[in-house]
Parts: structure tokens; sequence; C-alpha cells
């Protein structure tokens, strides 16, 4: 099978569609869920960012979502197989209403995440290489630069809303 | 291993150079987490869930304090 | 350290590399509420870091909690953040 470095690699692209995927049909980048997430998303749009992404990353740092799913999906299957991963599914569960918020789009990233990574188990990638491969994926959204990755996030958001109708 | 002695370290040297509260606490939860993963490495796992739920609750209150006087 | 059989040694250091990297972006960023993303990448590092040591039933609980616990509290410390400026306006 491949090597462990490429296995990473192709890991955080799958991670990465995931997540946007899930993130963005649950509506994340439309409003701050909570008054933390507006202000990140205004200090955002003030630094030279678009403001929904901003708000995608505002609530991506203030409740866990579906990127925090994957990653609690794939430390699940890699610790304890597949009914790790949908136990992790319910700590998220928990873990969002914690941090007042419904709670929708963690609970479904975590569960599809679970179901990726189990497949991907049985073609030869290991559950770690998941674990890995999402760090670098949220990365590549929230720490390398955020100007450009929040006008990436609003421009992916613009061409949801333009397919799916029932965004502002 | 290195690396989360680097990061406690970097944690603890913003804390002492940062002026601004918030920043403070920021500073205080990136040293809080690069001192994990050696509770971690040593096995003990309910230690390690005792003190992620505890960490956050006094930063809670630390950040009332923070409000009262600015209020 | 003990380096158990097929340990992945690699994705460890991927998460540990990327966690510095994220506290060294965290110190030099000036402003508040832009270090949050920062400080976010960087628990997510050490959520993986936790996960990747000790393969073990628990871990899942331990690295949930830690990550949770980390999001809860910039959650506060943004929230605070935000309210103290509406005060002041």
């Amino acid at each position: 099978m491949l090597d462990e470095p490429t296995r990473i690699l192709i890991a955080a692209a799958i991670c990465w569609l995931n997540f946007m995927t899930v993130d963005l049909i649950f509506k994340l980048p439309e409003s701050g869920g909570v008054s933390g997430a507006t202000a990140i998303a205004q200090e955002v749009e003030k630094g030279g960012g678009a403001l929904n992404g901003g708000y995608m990353m505002g609530n991506i740092v203030s409740s866990p979502d579906a990127s925090a799913g994957t990653l609690l999906a794939s430390c699940g299957v890699f610790c304890a197989g597949f009914f790790g991963g949908l136990f992790a599914a319910v700590l998220v569960y928990v873990g969002n209403r914690i941090c007042y918020d419904p709670g929708y789009a963690g609970t479904t990233g975590c569960i599809t995440a679970t179901f990726i990574v189990y497949g991907a188990m049985q073609v030869g990638f290991a559950a770690s290489d998941f674990i890995a491969g999402m760090v670098i994926a949220i990365l590549t959204i929230q720490g390398i630069s955020y100007v450009h990755a929040s006008r990436l996030v609003a421009r992916l958001w613009s061409v949801r809303c333009r397919w799916l109708r029932g965004c502002r | 291993m290195v690396a989360c002695t680097a990061l406690a370290f970097i944690g603890m040297a913003a804390a002492i150079l940062e002026r601004d509260p918030f920043d403070k606490l920021i500073s205080l939860s990136v040293m809080i987490g690069g001192i994990f993963p050696f509770i971690v490495d040593r096995g003990y796992l309910d230690v390690v869930t005792a003190t992620a739920l505890i960490a956050p609750l006094s930063t809670i209150f630390i950040l009332m304090v923070c409000r009262r006087q600015q209020a | 350290m003990p380096v158990a059989e097929g340990m992945p040694v690699i994705a460890i250091y991927v998460c540990a590399v990327i966690a510095v990297y994220a506290a060294l972006r965290v110190i030099l960023q000036r402003n508040t509420m832009r270090k949050l993303p920062f400080l976010n990448v960087m628990s997510f590092a050490v959520t993986g870091i936790i996960a990747l040591l000790l393969p073990h039933p628990i871990t899942i609980a331990a690295a949930a909690a830690y990550f949770v616990g980390s999001t809860l509290e910039s959650n506060a410390i943004a929230s605070t953040w935000a309210g103290g400026i509406k005060k002041d306006e």
C-alpha cells in the first residue's frame, strides 16, 4: 500500500471535504451562533477578510462543529473500532450542548466521518492517518492566513447559496 | 515530547510577558495544553479527564472577575 | 518513550510540529480575537497527540473532555470580550 505521508495527505483532503460539506449544509457561515463568534467575525472582517468566512471561523472556535466531529470520530475509530466512533458522536453532542449550540452539525459530521474512516480502513488506510490529516485540514482553514481562508469560505458559501436556496 | 516541552515553555514565557488579561488567559491555556501529553504518556487517563474538565472552569471564574472589574 | 509495534510515529510528529507552530502564531499575533483560531488549531493538535499516544478506549473520553473544555474556554473568553465591548459603548 501507499507510504504513510502520502496516506496522511490523502486523508487530509478527505477530511477537508467532509467537514466543509457538512458545515456548509448546516449553514455555519450564515451567522454567528454565540456573541463570541460574532465578535471574531467582525475582527476578521476588520483585518481584511470576508464576513461569512469569519462567522464560520468563529463558530468553529466557539463550539465543536463538524471538524471536531471528524477529529473525535477518527480518534474513536483509532482507539476502539467502529463503536468508538459512534460513542465519540455522543460525546460531541454533549459538548455541543455544553457550549449552547444546537449540535446538529457536529453530530452529523461525526457520524459521517465514522463511516468514512471505517470504510477507508477496509481499503488500507490507518485511522491515525485521519487524525493527522484532520489536524492538517484545520491548519489550512484557521492556521495559515485568516484573510485568504475566510475569502475561500465566503466563495464556497456563495456557491452553496446558488445551488441550494434558503439562505438569506 | 520535546515539542510538548516547547509548548509549555512558550506558554509560560508568553504568560509572563503579556499585559492584557485576556492575552494572559490565552497564554495560560497554551501552557496547560502543553502539559496534557505528559500526563497521557504516563497512562493516567482519569487524571487527564478530570484536569481537562477543571481547567476551563477555573478560566471561567477568572473571566467573571475580569468582567466585574470592567463593568 | 517506548515505541510500540506499528505506532504511527509520523502522525505524532505532524501533530507536534503543528502544535508548536500554532503556539508561535498565538504568541506573535497581537489582536486578542484573532488569537483564538490559532489557539483552536493548537487544541486540535494536542487532542490528536493525546489520542495517538495511548490507544485505549477511555482515551476517547479524555480527548473529548480536553477538546470540549478548550472550546468552552475560548467560547467564554470571546463572549466575555464581546460583552465588555458592548458595555463600554
